[in-house]
């Protein structure tokens, strides 16, 4: 909302208050002043001239000089306009002035005016254009004053520019500041100056009101208040310059001498007004109703059609509908030049039903901006006395004698109880009685004393957010000065289990970085058919940005393999990446949720495995790179009871493994498939494992008991078996693990060879095993007889053969 | 071939070899070859078990002198190995650079969501967490956000389309959580007070992506709430944390503000470290940066939760991790949190 400093100095007197003091104090009083500009320096520089005398440029055909009266000097100007003429009044430009728009720059860019020869004649200013001021974008002939303009006078302080404008934020509880004398009331609170609204004065001597109109308000829950004023026999034009630059500066269009009279109050009261052409009242009769099945349509005076439903609040005459109430005037009852008599419309609408009918419409005025936040129910009457004083000023005509003022109830101020000590246990602070009393009362909030600890506060009606002990409080402390309440340190320290983190995932994360993988982190919002490509329970967003997103990811991988495109599109395509973060599903599963959400883990390896050096070739990374950094993670966590289980490949994986602990499935990892990767136009192998991160975290043992070292060294040696080479090796390793048995301790494949030497359709197969005892040294016999058994069991389980010597 | 002519042989094999041994490499197969347990040694020693009783002494003394033999100039060639490979790097020329491996990063949103729950961690606050696809009673009602009510277009919300259950209802209204405010109101349906919690997660807003704002960002709550809780306590809270996090050198600025869920409600700023407070165009030259809303807990949140506003009174304040991140590094568009340039990752 723009504020200006000029209206304001109207309400409160701020003299010797400077522009930043101002923002400062509307800030730290909860008004938020995002910015202010002095606009009387953009015409530093200009004057209102007086064109004493044009003749014809002795050079140029189309270029007159004048002689131009700046107050106690006269300037020679060259003037290149058709319309200047000797007698007017005109803006004009000195030397060193910066003009707004150069006229012959096509961006209109502003340009330094200086001392300058046209064709041999030195000219000594510029008469302007209302373009050149930024007025408007009239490029066709200098701007002309009225005649009474003075000359010399600065040209910022003759068009009410001699101002400066706020940009407030306000915030949807503070509706009273949706205005100027708001914004006043909290400056006078803050400098502790008096506030003066204005008085209006009204000459009511037309008919008596009831003859000229009447009002019927069918619905009072959504209309407590209705108040109205009658005006004939004024006439419509263009507003006088100070009414016309109020409004623009406060961000409206001018539009003519009433709309700007209706605007200009609401923007100084806070009061949103609407006149009515009376004579395009059928029977002069307002009716407050709600719209008949055969009303849906409706025209607003922004030329829209709307489509109206039963629960909206209609303005109606005799016939037909005329006004959504509190949103827009009807096209059919509005101020056109031919109107006289005029209804003008002061009322309260409940701010539950114009939000929703605003919502509905999809129209949102100022109007109904301020009765969604809430206007004073009191306001109505000192409004329309307001509105009618400025109409008779600029338009004339005759008030009919008193107002229509249909109220459903006694809107009196809310009646609250503060106890000092609650203010100050909530606060923070030792404020006496006395200080709050005098800080609530500068904002209008009448205080009783009704013990030496309790007052009996009196909320004024403009107040409507304050309904509570609390809201009192927090202006106790708003005017107070947050900036002023000392800091206070906890001291009590309670160790609370009931809120101690269980899956704290900062180490894990430490972890893989170390590993060399960086961390990501993607949108979770994904295109519908990406989320349906994962699973079939996904969940849709009703109102997306687009389509792009338009569903929640049921998997991490198509979010990775984006981030894989985009570092590919810039050639870095060397990539270990992972990412922790939920997937979404619409099937919330047994525990009678709607929708699940689970933390997974993704981790993802691309490219080259040993990126390059000068001595090693790079091969790039494979399956088991990546079954490699699943283990050493679970590994790193503790884990020692997982299985790998290779599955058939599916849409996403063409190898694939799932990953399984405690009989249950925790994970997936494989090397993506090329219908995965052709969305995203990928070329080189992806290799992408995704885990449940909560079942992974939560698989951790709680405590980890210390194992006594072993006491006898262990004894390793290699064997190499020859088996047909689709025999799996995780088979083999299995059943030299169980004959083992209490043995075992480790084993390792150290080769797996083909070619020379053997037989073709199959594979030399080499392991390294560690075999201890916990009660004696293991000897070459032992060994000797592990590598008989081993070499029958294998025989006769894969029809393996045992190798006799193998080399290391 | 007898015995001994083997012994032999394999003295001379072995001592022709050892003359070849000139790296550890070497050495390795060398010993593999003739004296492990697998060795050509090995065997002769495994071998002498056949032999008459009568020549046994006689060869095993063979053997052992062999053995013990071979062991010794084994042992000082490959010494002699070992520091021919000494000698020879230092002639490698050392000014090559090392092999290149992968460097991972822990997100610089991470980084810095981590930062802020150690300060709160070590202060006394636990942590708490919710769903990101919140129910309308948890992200806006029990918040005080009444229906129809214009605080509700403080935040641009996403609504979620109700789905089947297997009941064949219709789910409820939800909405992705436009902030962690919803844990907050979980944490005291749960839990009896005192209460002190921080709360970080995603949330969602619908707004238009650009470089100032995307459809998601990352949030840090908190939440307290206890006998004599207080405004002042909460303003010496925030101003540990804010000095912890951005030098003890920071200025604080509390304002008042509005969040339908506290009463009293303020904005929090730190003056502006671009331009140390004279005005820049990252502070829309106010000289002030806004990291945090905060406020006292509204006594109609308690009300929903089923706390005695008369025996309780708390504080609660948000931050959101992408701007604070922002700020903290200067980054001017926050679609590269997302994105994630490895090119950009790299740098935090
Ligand atoms: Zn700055």
């Amino acid at each position: 909302m723009k504020i200006s400093r000029k209206w304001i100095e109207q309400l409160v007197d701020l003299n010797g208050v400077s522009d930043q003091d101002i923002a400062t104090r509307l800030t730290m009083a909860g008004i938020e002043v995002e910015s202010f500009e002095n606009l009387s320096e953009k015409y530093n520089g200009f004057v209102v001239g007086s064109v004493m005398e044009v003749v014809k440029h002795p050079n140029a055909d189309k270029l007159r000089l004048c002689q131009v009266d700046i107050a106690g000097e006269i300037k020679s100007i060259i003037c290149g306009a058709p319309n200047v003429s000797a007698g007017q009044k005109v803006p004009v430009g000195l030397v060193g002035a910066l003009v707004p728009h150069d006229q012959h720059d096509p961006d209109g860019k502003p340009f330094q005016l200086t001392r300058a020869k046209i064709r041999g004649i030195e000219s000594e200013g510029m008469i302007c254009s209302e373009y050149e001021l930024a007025l408007g974008d009239d490029k066709n002939g200098i701007m002309v004053f009225e005649e009474d303009a003075p000359t010399g006078k600065p040209l910022a302080e003759y068009l009410g520019m001699d101002d400066t404008i706020f940009e407030v934020s306000l915030t949807p509880n503070r509706a009273d500041c949706l205005s100027h004398l708001g914004i006043a009331r909290e400056l006078s609170s803050a400098f502790s100056r008096k506030l003066n609204p204005k008085k209006p004065s009204l000459h009511e001597t037309g008919e008596p009101i009831a003859k000229a109109a009447k009002v019927e308000v069918s619905d009072p829950e959504l209309c407590p208040r209705y108040s109205a004023r009658v005006v004939k026999g004024i006439k419509i034009g263009r507003s006088p310059r100070w009414l016309r630059v109020a409004v623009e500066k406060a961000g409206m269009r001018s539009i003519n001498n009433v709309v700007d009279a209706t605007n200009y109050v609401m923007l100084e009261l806070g009061q949103p007004l609407h006149a009515f052409d009376l004579n395009l009242i059928e029977g002069h009769k307002i009716i407050v109703r709600r719209p008949h099945e055969s009303e849906m349509k409706f025209a607003t005076l922004d030329g829209k059609e709307r489509a109206l439903s039963s629960d909206m609040l209609m303005i109606c005459d005799k016939d037909s509908t005329i006004a959504i109430a509190g949103v827009m005037g009807g096209a059919n009852s509005e101020i056109n030049p031919v109107t006289t008599d005029i209804l003008i419309e002061s009322a309260n609408f409940s701010p539950s039903s114009v939000r929703r009918t605003s919502k509905k419409l999809g129209l949102s005025t100022e109007a109904s901006y301020r009765f969604e936040r809430g206007v004073d129910p009191n306001l109505t009457l000192a409004a329309l006395d307001r509105v009618t004083e400025i109409i008779v000023q600029t338009g004339g005509g005759t008030v009919a004698q008193g107002v229509i003022d249909i109220a459903s109830t006694k809107f009196a101020p809310r009646r609250i109880e503060l106890h000092v000590d609650q203010v100050n246990r909530l606060l923070g602070t030792r404020l006496a009685s006395g200080e709050i009393r005098r800080l609530l009362e500068s904002i209008e909030i009448h205080c009783d004393k009704k013990s030496e600890t309790i007052f009996v506060c009196f909320a004024p009606t403009f107040r409507g957010d304050l309904e509570r002990e609390v809201d009192l409080i927090e202006e106790v402390g708003r005017l107070y000065g947050y900036e002023k309440i000392e800091e206070q340190h906890q001291t009590r320290l309670v160790f609370d289990t009931r809120f101690k983190e269980t899956n704290n995932t900062e180490d894990l994360k430490g972890y893989l970085a170390g590993s060399g993988f960086n961390e990501i982190v993607t949108n979770s919002l994904q295109p519908t058919d990406v989320a349906g490509f994962h699973s079939e329970s996904f969940v849709k967003i009703a109102n997306p940005i687009s389509e792009d997103m338009a569903s929640l990811r049921t998997s991490l991988l198509p979010g990775a393999l984006q981030v894989v495109k985009l570092n590919l599109s810039y050639g870095l395509k060397d990539l270990k990446l992972f990412e922790m973060g939920r997937i979404y599903s619409s099937n919330g599963g047994s525990n009678g949720e709607s929708f699940a959400e689970t933390e997974m883990l993704s981790i993802l390896l691309t490219g080259s495995a040993d990126p390059i050096s000068f001595d090693r070739n790079g091969s790039e990374f494979d399956i088991f790179d990546l079954k490699t950094e699943v283990e050493r993670l679970l590994k790193h966590l503790n884990l020692d009871n997982w299985d790998f289980i290779p599955y058939d490949s599916t849409r996403e994986y063409k190898q694939v493994l799932k990953l399984f602990m405690n009989g249950s499935e925790v994970g997936i990892l494989g090397q993506v498939s090329e219908t995965a990767l052709d969305k995203f136009s990928i070329k080189q192998g992806v290799y992408f494992a995704e885990l449940n991160l909560a079942e992974i975290l939560s698989a951790r043992k709680k405590t980890n008991k210390f194992h006594p070292l072993p006491k006898f060294p262990f004894a390793s040696f290699d064997l190499a078996f020859i088996v047909d080479s689709s025999t799996p090796v995780g088979s083999l390793i299995n059943s030299l693990k169980s004959l083992a048995g209490n043995l075992f301790r480790d084993i390792y494949v150290f080769d797996i060879y083909s070619g020379s030497g053997i037989p073709e359709g199959k594979i030399s197969v080499a392991f390294s095993v560690i075999l201890g005892s916990d009660e004696r040294t293991l000897n070459d016999g032992d060994i000797a007889r592990f590598i008989e058994n081993a070499e029958s069991k294998l025989a006769k389980e894969f029809a393996a053969a045992l190798r006799k010597q193998s080399t290391k | 071939m007898g015995m001994l002519e083997e012994i032999e042989k394999l003295k001379e094999e072995a001592t022709a070899s050892l003359a070849h041994i000139k790296t550890p490499d070497d050495a390795e197969n060398f010993r593999l070859k003739f004296l492990s347990r697998r060795g050509s040694l090995a065997q002769l020693f495994e071998e002498m078990k056949q032999i008459p009783k009568e020549e046994k002494p006689g060869i095993g003394k063979l053997l052992n002198e062999v053995r013990t033999q071979l062991e010794s100039e084994f042992e000082s060639a490959r010494e002699k190995s070992e520091s021919e490979k000494k000698r020879e790097l230092g002639r490698i020329d050392l000014s090559i650079p090392g092999r290149k491996r992968y460097i991972g990063r822990k997100h610089p949103l991470t980084q810095t969501a981590e930062e802020i729950k150690r300060i709160f961690t070590s202060i006394g606050f636990g942590t708490a967490d919710g769903p990101e696809i919140e129910d309308d009673y948890h992200n806006f009602e029990a918040l005080n956000f009444p229906p129809d009510h214009p605080a509700r277009d403080m935040q641009d919300t996403f609504f979620v389309k109700p789905v089947q259950t297997k009941e064949g209802n219709e789910t409820g209204k939800y909405v992705l959580r436009t902030h962690t405010s919803g844990v907050q109101i979980r944490v005291m349906e749960n839990n009896k007070p005192p209460v002190r919690v921080i709360m970080p997660g995603r949330v969602y807003r619908n707004e238009a992506i650009s470089s100032r704002s995307y459809c998601l960002f990352h949030q840090v709550e908190g939440l307290y709430v206890d006998k004599n809780v207080s405004l002042a306590e909460l303003k010496g809270t925030i101003t540990y944390f804010a000095k912890e996090f951005f030098g003890s050198g920071v200025k604080l600025r509390f304002r008042p503000s509005f969040f339908p869920f506290t009463e009293p409600s303020a904005e929090v700023d730190v003056n502006c470290f671009i331009c140390s407070g004279k005005g820049c165009r990252i502070c829309k030259y106010t000289g002030w940066l806004e990291i945090m809303g905060c406020g006292m807990v509204d006594p109609n949140v308690f009300k929903f939760v089923g706390y005695d506003e008369k025996e309780v009174s708390g504080y609660a304040f948000g931050m959101g991790i992408e701007r604070i991140t922002l700020l903290k590094y200067g980054i001017d568009d926050i679609r590269l949190f997302f994105e994630n340039d490895v090119r950009f990752l790299n740098q935090f």
